[in-house]
């Protein structure tokens, strides 16, 4: 009996050997991401824009000969989770490059495993900016704006206008105090003038924010900067469009101008909110634009999201890289990443060499209805370019020595 | 930011009013708990996934309906009885073999059966935002000394009294409220004079998640509805309910208003941390009276 056991262990040992070397014939993409609850709103959009990159890639050869594979593991918005998964992807699936998630604490603890096991990982859709600043290294590659740029960009396009007295407010955690005071702190350096009149803040998932407006709105703001995450994003504006508290004073929201949080509400979402996005398929209107939101929508049948970009992108970055590189080596695909600057949609994309944190435009626009679509779209749109909104290396350099 | 010069502001009157609103939400939804707490002892923490499934369900009347003021009507009052049917197969199915069992018993199935409703959720409706309008008879605001006061939020003003003559009618005016509430006192005795204290029981529990559901399903024009909504909602659910007094329905109200005000009060006076004002006045509450403020039938 026992002789029968050992025999069969060694037999399925050597099928899952040979199993492995069929899987060299290919390069292997693990994500580590959250594909059960509500964050499935932006997550599938970086699966299906990744998709759509590796199938052309594919149609026409691969990389360097080899088909580009994927395999996927819900983290279930936990960090003990996803650590596991991603354990499991390096163990089991023998994966080249990881890429996820949206959770920040997974992103952080996942990038940290990355390093110890020296596989680069390609951070889709945390906006901690910790991943690429005070706590990047080697392997790890942002491939969307954080907090951090986020802040800086709407103070650069804020400090163009003519609102002196600001309010802040937002959700109680990490996100919200991050992109409110990033973004009041960059503006303040940049026009001294302004002055902050006063804070709120609520607890995350806060569902009435009419007692929050009303008090907002006796305090008089010429403006106020809104910072809110996930279903607070849609709550918030129905709120301000019941209170009429867009028609009284202006207010900014990151992502307030994204797809994902104008079109569940329809014609009825506020008007003249300003808001930030990395994408929107309408802008540019240029042809490669175009040409991807054709595509995308040819293959699911609804427009893509900024999800979509840094999915499509990352599948691009990934086999440039390993063509340039000249073979699959870890290492070298890092090397041949760093500084790299493609095409995209949304214009050019650089994967800056000190940081490896990608930069791109950031949008900055403010809501209104179109006779084209039946939801809101942003505009007066405003295109920041990547380098004017980034931290510089020598900060970034500080940060991580700290 | 002085603070007296906030409080007696031209904004008090309309925080007051935008607070009572939300306390009509609060005490439509705790009333129904302290119901069931009170009558049938069961903590029923899945109460909060009965709200839930009431804001999914008027979503999804309205959608079906297509819209408008009629659609909204009709689902405030199919969605609560949809999520009544719930509660009627719950109790019927389960609880109603389990009443001489210890609490803890039921506090177990109760929680079971928050993260089984959870899931349905989930299998019916999806993981993605549900968004419902408010009808165009309710929309715009209201100006009041120059701050907006949502009509909806002045309609909400009027539904919470009419709920709480309408449970004082019915507890204290029918038939099977009076037997409910000597069932609260003693159900053995009820039973002993004849009285069929299981469909009593029954009918309480149904009530109790028609309550549920109608909260869910005013709620819904205002928010997001999303999976995990009803988390938020029990914690402050079970505090009212323990401030006011177990089971008892005006102690539900009373902490409903102690709740609903505080916040709004506090977040005029002091925003940065509006949050933490409703559970000082919980601690300071259970300091003073640790039963409760309103006698408990427990």
């Amino acid at each position: 009996m026992r002789k029968a056991v050992s025999f069969l262990a060694v037999a399925v040992w050597t099928t899952c050997m040979v199993g492995s070397g069929v899987a060299g014939d290919t390069v292997k993409v693990g994500f580590v991401d959250t594909y059960t609850g509500p964050a499935t709103t932006f997550t599938n959009d970086v699966l299906d824009g990744f998709k759509l990159a590796a199938e052309k890639i594919n149609a026409k050869g691969g990389v360097l000969g080899r088909k580009i594979e994927y395999v996927t593991r819900d983290d279930k918005f936990k960090p003990d989770i996803g650590l596991t998964m991603a354990k499991e992807l390096i163990l089991k699936e023998n994966v080249d490059i990881l890429m996820g998630t949206i959770n920040s604490a997974t992103a952080l603890a996942v990038s940290d495993l990355s390093r110890k096991e020296k596989i680069p990982f390609l951070v889709t859709f945390s906006k901690s900016d910790k991943i690429t600043g005070s706590m990047g290294h080697r392997y790890v590659f942002s491939m969307n704006e954080n907090t951090e740029m986020a802040g800086r960009a709407t103070a650069k396009a804020l400090s163009k206008k003519p609102f002196v007295k600001y309010w802040i407010a937002g959700d109680d955690y990490e996100y919200g105090h991050a992109i409110a005071s990033g973004v009041f702190n960059h503006l303040k350096t940049l026009n001294p003038k302004v002055q902050l009149l006063g804070e709120s803040w609520w607890k995350v998932g806060e569902t009435d924010f009419t007692p929050y407006i009303t008090r907002i709105l006796s305090a008089k703001p010429d403006f106020v900067i809104v910072a809110t995450g996930g279903a607070g994003m849609v709550n918030f504006q129905k709120a301000a469009q019941s209170t009429g508290f867009n028609r009284k004073v202006p207010f900014y929201q990151h992502t307030a101008i994204e797809l994902s949080t104008l079109m569940p509400q329809g014609q009825n979402a506020p008007e003249g909110v300003y808001g930030t996005a990395n994408y929107l398929f309408y802008y540019p209107d240029t042809k490669a634009n175009k040409t991807f939101v054709d595509e995308f929508r040819k293959a699911y049948n609804r427009y893509p999201k900024s999800g979509a970009l840094y999915g499509y992108m990352a599948a691009r970055f990934i086999a440039e890289s390993f063509e340039k590189a000249g073979k699959v080596d870890r290492e070298k695909f890092i090397d041949a990443m760093e500084g790299m600057t493609l095409d995209s949609p949304v214009g050019k994309m650089e994967m800056r060499k000190c940081d490896h944190q990608v930069a791109l435009p950031m949008f900055f626009g403010v809501t209104k209805k179109s006779p084209q679509y039946d939801f809101l779209i942003a505009g007066d749109v405003l295109s920041v370019p990547g380098k004017d909104y980034m931290p510089t290396c020598e900060e970034t350099l500080k940060a991580r020595a700290k | 930011m002085g603070f007296s010069a906030d409080l007696f502001s031209t904004g008090t009157l309309s925080q007051l009013l935008v607070g009572l609103s939300r306390t009509t939400i609060l005490f439509i939804v705790s009333s129904g708990m302290s119901l069931i707490l009170g009558v049938l002892r069961i903590p029923n923490v899945a109460h909060g996934s009965l709200y839930m499934i009431g804001a999914f369900a008027a979503w999804t009347v309205i959608q079906f309906l297509g819209g408008g003021l009629f659609a909204f009507l009709a689902a405030m009052i199919v969605a609560p009885m949809i999520v009544a049917a719930v509660g009627f197969v719950l109790e019927r199915g389960f609880f109603s073999y389990l009443y001489d069992r210890e609490h803890l018993m039921l506090l177990l199935l109760t929680f079971a059966f928050m993260l089984i409703l959870g899931d349905l959720v989930k299998i019916v409706w999806g993981p993605e935002y549900r968004s419902v309008t408010v009808p165009a008879f309710f929309q715009g605001s209201a100006e009041i000394f120059g701050l907006p006061l949502p009509w909806y939020n002045l309609f909400l003003l009027l539904v919470g009294p009419c709920i709480a003559v309408f449970l004082w009618l019915v507890i204290n005016r029918t038939n099977v409220g009076k037997i409910a509430r000597a069932a609260a006192v003693d159900g053995e005795m009820v039973g002993a004079v004849g009285i069929n204290v299981g469909w009593v029981f029954a009918f309480t529990f149904v009530l109790g998640s028609f309550l549920a559901g109608l909260g869910g399903a005013l709620i819904a024009p205002m928010v997001n509805i999303s999976l995990g909504m009803d988390h938020s909602l029990i914690m402050e659910t079970f505090l009212i309910v323990i401030i006011g007094g177990l089971g008892n329905m005006w102690g539900a109200l009373l902490g409903s208003l102690i709740f609903g005000l505080t916040q709004s009060l506090g977040i005029l006076v002091w925003p940065q941390f509006g949050i933490a004002f409703p559970y000082l006045a919980v601690v300071a509450v259970l300091v003073a009276r640790p039963r409760g403020l309103l006698r408990s039938t427990w």
